[in-house]
């Protein structure tokens, strides 16, 4: 105990001099800004602001990272309530009841309660992950490959499992995702793979161009498919602090929501995605009166933005203590950090304790600036709300030509952006969702260098992953979840909680 | 929407032209990776060569395509819907334009100069914003020249980024 206040107070001295806190800021202003942008998700705005950091200090950079990742988070949620159109999968849950208290009139208290709330969660969320790094870590420091192999193999599963639509589609997306990242030069023998003979593919795909074309220009297609239904709410904003009946009804919802949230953050395999979702339910089920839920029930507020943010947050953790990124958006926090030359894993936290520490402690700075920057600029997001699309998606496309060209200064990057946008396009057409996708194609090549580790040591025996007591039961849970998914009720349930 | 549905169908025909293509896709693509990693040592599990996962992702990617193909025949899912030409051809043709324009190429007899950000950033503006139904030139116009400034002065001087602004100009 005493030993991680010591650590967070090393953080928060990290975390808190001048500069520190202005790239903080800066973060999680343009993130919001860019998260706001109905049709932009984290995923393309990270990938879009990545370059901007790159002039920065390690330490810097990944604070400024954690910021923009908060405010991309927030953005998405003031798009859900203002426009009725989620950012990304876990701002749905948002729309049902954070729009309609909007068109009540009452937008300014859902944005509040929403800000309060991951504020709230942001604050726990940050003591979890102090508290489990250290112990976790040295976890880490038990896994062989073999095990490495075996949680990278849960993770997928779950991701499967967690995905929304088709289950065989989904497991489709995550196995497209290995092929993908298998392209390049390999590893021990330096023979190039599936590249074409084309020298700019021989270091593999870049994570950021995939990314960037399936979640942004791909994104923009579909967007310019549907016709405009963009409902920005014209009644007033009306105040923005909730009123003591507000707070009553919502601190319970918010606290239940941070514990769901936080816990599934955790899992491997984006379980984040589901903490929304599973809190709405049990407010739901817990409300005296659960009609009002769809009609602008604050607690269907409170209890997923509480949820959607802890997760978001202690997602960090399978990065941070295991190098294992559990979601698309982590991905592409292991690129940011291999940038800056640092390998996410247990390393990172003997090593460099004060990047570690500071990057937590920032987390919470980062949930307050998101506190005290969102709520008084409510009125800018709602003008920028208004800007017509035939506007905004050829600004989408100039910050992202430009940041992509930036990542490696490569002009033919910003050419294979486009064709990943088209073949992100085709994907959607097709109706698979990409996400997936992302997470098998970050994983792969790990997968690839682990399992090639693991059968040298044993000689070439598959039972080496059985045989390993902790690699047995992370595959077990791994052809747990997968069985029970695939059960006819259960497939059912899954259905309903991810179309309520 | 295939695995889930337990609804029993009674005969075979296209049930989901959308899984019918999807599956199909797959398979294209797993028979194009297996194309490609042709020449690539398997290996043997003691020594694991280069082409042993590719073939494996592959040949997985191939056998669940052909269980969305076969399912799509058998439950009932979505319809193939039509395509945008017109986005796809602006919108990444304005990324494509971009990118051969910033630093300027050369392929085979065509040359284009170094053109830099204050040329590339309209272009990409103005080709893609064309993409909208209701697009309107002089309000494109005008947007595209003030984006530009503001990326030039953003990433340029704000962030010091090494991007070309207008090397045949102002040399920079």
């Amino acid at each position: 105990m005493t030993e991680m206040f010591a650590n967070l107070s090393l953080g928060f001295g990290v975390a808190l001099t001048l500069k520190n806190i202005a790239l903080c800021f800066t973060g999680c202003l343009v993130g919001t800004l860019i998260g706001v942008l109905p049709g932009v998700g984290p995923i393309a705005t990270i990938a879009m602001l990545l370059p901007i950091t790159f002039g920065l200090d390690p330490v810097g950079a990944l604070i400024m990272l954690a910021g923009i990742y908060y405010g991309a988070q927030y953005g998405g949620s003031t798009t859900a309530i203002l426009v009725n159109i989620p950012g990304e999968a876990t701002a749905v849950v948002t729309t049902l009841d954070g729009h309609q208290m909007a068109k009540q009139g009452r937008a300014g208290v859902a944005l509040g309660t929403a800000a309060i709330g991951s504020f709230v969660a942001g604050c726990f969320a940050t003591l979890i992950i102090a508290a489990l790094g250290a112990p976790l870590t040295k976890l880490a420091l038990l896994f062989g490959p073999a095990e490495y192999f075996s949680l990278m193999v849960m993770g997928l599963c779950f991701a499967v499992v967690l995905a929304r639509g088709s289950i065989l589609k989904a497991f489709c997306m995550i196995m497209l995702g290995l092929l993908l990242s298998t392209v390049g030069t390999d590893l021990e023998t330096g023979q190039e793979r599936m590249t074409f003979g084309f020298p700019p593919l021989s270091d593999g795909i870049d994570f950021a161009v995939l990314a960037m074309g399936v979640f942004g220009f791909a994104e923009v297609l579909r967007n310019l498919e549907n016709p405009e239904t963009r409902d920005v709410v014209r009644t007033k904003i009306g105040r923005l602090l909730p009123s003591w009946e507000d707070i009553k009804q919502s601190i319970a919802p918010c606290l239940r929501g941070t514990f769901i949230g936080g816990t599934l953050g955790i899992l491997p395999g984006n379980g984040a995605v589901l903490g929304p979702f599973a809190s709405y339910t049990i407010e739901k089920k817990l409300a005296k009166d659960p009609s009002r839920f769809g009609r602008g029930a604050i607690e269907g507020v409170a209890g997923p933005e509480s949820a959607n943010n802890a997760g978001a947050q202690t997602a960090f953790i399978p990065l941070l203590t295991l190098g294992i990124p559990p979601n698309a958006v982590m991905a592409l926090m292991v690129g940011a950090m291999t940038i800056h030359g640092i390998i996410p894993g247990p390393q990172v936290m003997t090593k460099n304790p004060d990047l570690f520490w500071g990057m937590i402690a920032s987390m919470w700075i980062g949930n307050l600036m998101l506190l005290i920057i969102n709520l008084p600029l409510v009125g800018v997001w709602v003008k920028l709300l208004q800007v017509p699309y035939r506007l905004m998606f050829p600004a989408i496309l100039i910050f992202c030509s430009i940041g992509i060209y930036s990542v490696n200064n490569q002009p033919v990057d910003v050419a294979f952006t486009a064709l990943f946008g088209l073949f992100g396009y085709l994907l959607i057409k097709l109706g698979f969702e990409p996400a997936p996708m992302l997470l098998g194609f970050v994983l792969g090549k790990l997968m690839e260098e682990k399992l090639r580790q693991a059968l040298i040591i044993s000689r070439g025996s598959f039972m080496t992953f059985i045989e390993r007591p902790i690699s047995a039961g992370l595959l077990l849970v791994a052809v747990a979840i997968l069985v029970i998914a695939l059960l006819p009720s259960m497939s059912k349930k899954r259905d309903e909680v991810f179309t309520e | 929407m295939s695995l889930n549905k337990i609804e029993a169908a009674r005969g075979w025909r296209v049930r989901s032209t959308q899984d019918l293509a999807a599956g199909l896709f797959m398979i294209a693509l797993a028979g194009l990776a297996l194309f490609l990693s042709r020449d690539l040592a398997t290996g043997t599990l003691r020594q694991i060569g280069p082409g042993m996962l590719p073939k494996a992702f592959a040949w997985i990617c191939a056998g669940l395509g052909a269980l969305l193909a076969v399912n799509s025949l058998r439950y009932n899912g979505e319809k193939l819907s039509g395509w945008s030409w017109r986005g796809v051809l602006f919108v990444l043709g304005a990324a494509v334009v971009f990118g051969l324009t910033i630093r300027g190429f050369e392929i085979g007899p065509l040359k284009v100069p170094q053109l830099g950000m204050l040329v590339s950033g309209p272009l990409v503006v103005l080709i893609s914003g064309l993409a909208a139904e209701d697009v309107r030139l002089k309000e494109l116009v005008i947007f595209a020249i003030a984006m530009t400034t503001g990326c030039a002065l953003l990433f340029k001087y704000a962030l010091g980024l090494p991007i070309p602004l207008a090397p045949w100009l102002l040399g920079i």
